[in-house]
C-alpha cells in the first residue's frame, strides 16, 4: 500500500466523521444543506478505474445513510456522481492531456477547470438526493431551492478545505 | 461466448452502475413499505455507539435548558397528582385500610396505593429514554433513543415527551430504537379537536419543522385559532388526550370537502433530550379483537 492510498482511506474516514459528528447539524435557512462528504469521492485519484470507484462510492453512500435512517439514497446518488465522474473529466481534459500523478487539486488544475468539475458533480448529487428523499415531484420549487443552495453550501467548503490543506506544489509522488 | 465476455468487459462501467442502482433501489423500497433493512439504519449497535457519544459532547452545552425542561416537566406531574388525589372519582372510592392512620402519609405513597388497591389496572406504562440522534429538516426525520428491547420497548409503540406528542417507534435493536419523528412525511397520527371533539389526522408538509396539518375536518366544524388538538386515542399508539398543539389557521378552499388546518406543534423538536416510550398492556388483547372482529385498517 503506497501514500496515496494511505491518504484516500484517511481522507474518508475524516470526512465521514465530519459528516455524522458536526456537519450533519449544520443547515442554513432551514434549506441549505453541506453534504461534505462526496468530497473524498470527488477527490479520488484522477486514473481511478471505473468499477473501483463506483464501488468506493456505494459503501461512502451506504456508510453515511446508516446514520441519516435514509436507506439507499444517498447511495444512489453517489453512485451516480462516480457513474458521471469519468464523462466529466474526459470532457475536462486539459490541452496536454492528464500527467499520470494528477489528482483534484485546485492550485495545480486551475480554478476554472476546478469550479466547473466541483459544481457540476455536486449539482448532480444534490439533485438525485433531494429528489429521492422527496420520493416524487411535488413542491418542485422549494426542493429546487434546496438544491441550489445546497450545492453553493458544499461547493464553498469544498474549496475552503482545498485552499487549506491541499500543498500548492504539483505531487510528485 | 468470447463476444459476450467482450461485451461486458467493454460495458463494465454502465453494467456495474446499472447492478448497483437496482440494489439502490430494492433498499430504499424495502425501507419504506416495512419495517425491515434492520441492519442499515441507525438503530444498530455500531451506528449507536458513535452517535450517543457524539451526544454526550453536545449535551454539556444544553444542560441548564434540559434542567429547566425537567422541572417544568415535574412541577406539572406534581400538579395532575394533586387533582387526582383531591378529585371526586377516588374519593368516593371506599377508604383503604391506610387511611383509619391519623398520621398523614406521603402523599406520593398514598396515590400509589390507591391506584393499586382500587383495582385500576395501568392500561399505560411509560419508558423514560433519551435522545440521541434526530433531524427536523429532512423529508422523512427519524430520532435515535438509547433504550431498546432490553427495556420493554417494542416496535410500534407511541413515544411522547412532557409537551407532547413526539412519533413511532420503528425499528428496535438491544439498546437503541429508532423512532418515527411527527415529523416524516408517511407518519399520520390520529388527532382530535378539544373543544369539538371533531377527530381528524395529523400529518406533516416536510416544510417547517414547528407546523403540521390537520386533515379530515368536515367543513360545518367551527374552528377558532387556539383550538387545543390533541390524540384521539382511537388507536393503540397513545392514550387519549396527549397534547399535539393549538389551531394557528383555519381556512376553506372552494374546491375540497375538508377544512385546510396548520397547528402548531406543541413540541419543540428542535430540542428535545428526555422522551417517554408509551407501553400499552392492552395492546395486544385490543389488536386481536380488531382483527378478529375485521376490521383491522391495514395501514
Amino acid at each position: 500500500m503506497n501514500r496515496r492510498t494511505f491518504r484516500h482511506i484517511i481522507q474518508f474516514f475524516i470526512f465521514i466523521a465530519l459528516q455524522i459528528l458536526v456537519v450533519r447539524n449544520v443547515v442554513l435557512f432551514n434549506t441549505a444543506f453541506c453534504y461534505l462528504y462526496i468530497a473524498f469521492l470527488l477527490f479520488l485519484p484522477i486514473q481511478m478505474p471505473k468499477v473501483m470507484l463506483l464501488l468506493l462510492a456505494f459503501i461512502t453512500g451506504i456508510t453515511v445513510d446508516i446514520f441519516y435512517d435514509t436507506v439507499g439514497i444517498n447511495a444512489s446518488a453517489c453512485v451516480l456522481l462516480a457513474y458521471l465522474r469519468p464523462y466529466v473529466l474526459l470532457v475536462l481534459t486539459p490541452r496536454d492531456d492528464y500527467e499520470k500523478n494528477d489528482t483534484v487539486n485546485l492550485h495545480v488544475m486551475g480554478w476554472r477547470w476546478f469550479t466547473v468539475y466541483a459544481l457540476f458533480l455536486i449539482f448532480m448529487h444534490h439533485l438525485a438526493l433531494f429528489f429521492l428523499e422527496l420520493g416524487s415531484f411535488r413542491a418542485i420549487g422549494f426542493t429546487m431551492a434546496k438544491v441550489a443552495l445546497s450545492t453553493f453550501l458544499t461547493f464553498i467548503v469544498l474549496i475552503i478545505i482545498q485552499l487549506l490543506f491541499f500543498s500548492i506544489r504539483r505531487s510528485s509522488r | 461466448m468470447r463476444n459476450l465476455f467482450a461485451f461486458i468487459y467493454r460495458y463494465r462501467g454502465f453494467l456495474v452502475f446499472l447492478l448497483l442502482q437496482i440494489c439502490c433501489a430494492y433498499l430504499i423500497v424495502r425501507n419504506n413499505s416495512y419495517h425491515g433493512a434492520a441492519f442499515y439504519n441507525s438503530a444498530n449497535g455500531y451506528a449507536g455507539r458513535v452517535l450517543e457519544f457524539q451526544r454526550q459532547i453536545a449535551d454539556y452545552f444544553r444542560l441548564v435548558e434540559v434542567n429547566q425542561a425537567l422541572v417544568n416537566e415535574n412541577r406539572a406531574l406534581k400538579e395532575s397528582l394533586t387533582n387526582i388525589l383531591t378529585s371526586d372519582r377516588l374519593d368516593s372510592i371506599p377508604p383503604t385500610p391506610d387511611s383509619t392512620f391519623r398520621v398523614k402519609p406521603d402523599s406520593l405513597t398514598l396515590a400509589q396505593q390507591r391506584l393499586d388497591t382500587t383495582g385500576i389496572v395501568r392500561t399505560f406504562e411509560f419508558i423514560p429514554g433519551k435522545v440521541i440522534k434526530h433531524s427536523v429538516r429532512l423529508m422523512n426525520n427519524h430520532m435515535l433513543l438509547n433504550i431498546g428491547r432490553l427495556d420493554g420497548v417494542e416496535p410500534d409503540m407511541g413515544v411522547v415527551s412532557g409537551a407532547g406528542v413526539i412519533g413511532r417507534v420503528k425499528v428496535v435493536s438491544k439498546h437503541y430504537a429508532t423512532i418515527y419523528s411527527l415529523l416524516h412525511s408517511q407518519m399520520k397520527t390520529s388527532a382530535k379537536v378539544r373543544r369539538t371533539n371533531t377527530e381528524g389526522t395529523i400529518t406533516w408538509d416536510g416544510e417547517n419543522p414547528s407546523e403540521a396539518v390537520l386533515d379530515y375536518i368536515p367543513r360545518h366544524i367551527k374552528l377558532a385559532n387556539g383550538d387545543t388538538v390533541v390524540t384521539s386515542g382511537y388507536n393503540a399508539l397513545f392514550p387519549e388526550g396527549v397534547m399535539i398543539g393549538r389551531v394557528i389557521a383555519a381556512g376553506q378552499e372552494p374546491d375540497k370537502m375538508f377544512l385546510t388546518v396548520r397547528v402548531r406543534l406543541a413540541v419543540d423538536f428542535d430540542n428535545l433530550t428526555y422522551v417517554y416510550v408509551v407501553k400499552n398492556n392492552r395492546r395486544a388483547e385490543r389488536d386481536s379483537l380488531e382483527a378478529v372482529s375485521g376490521i383491522k385498517d391495514n395501514e
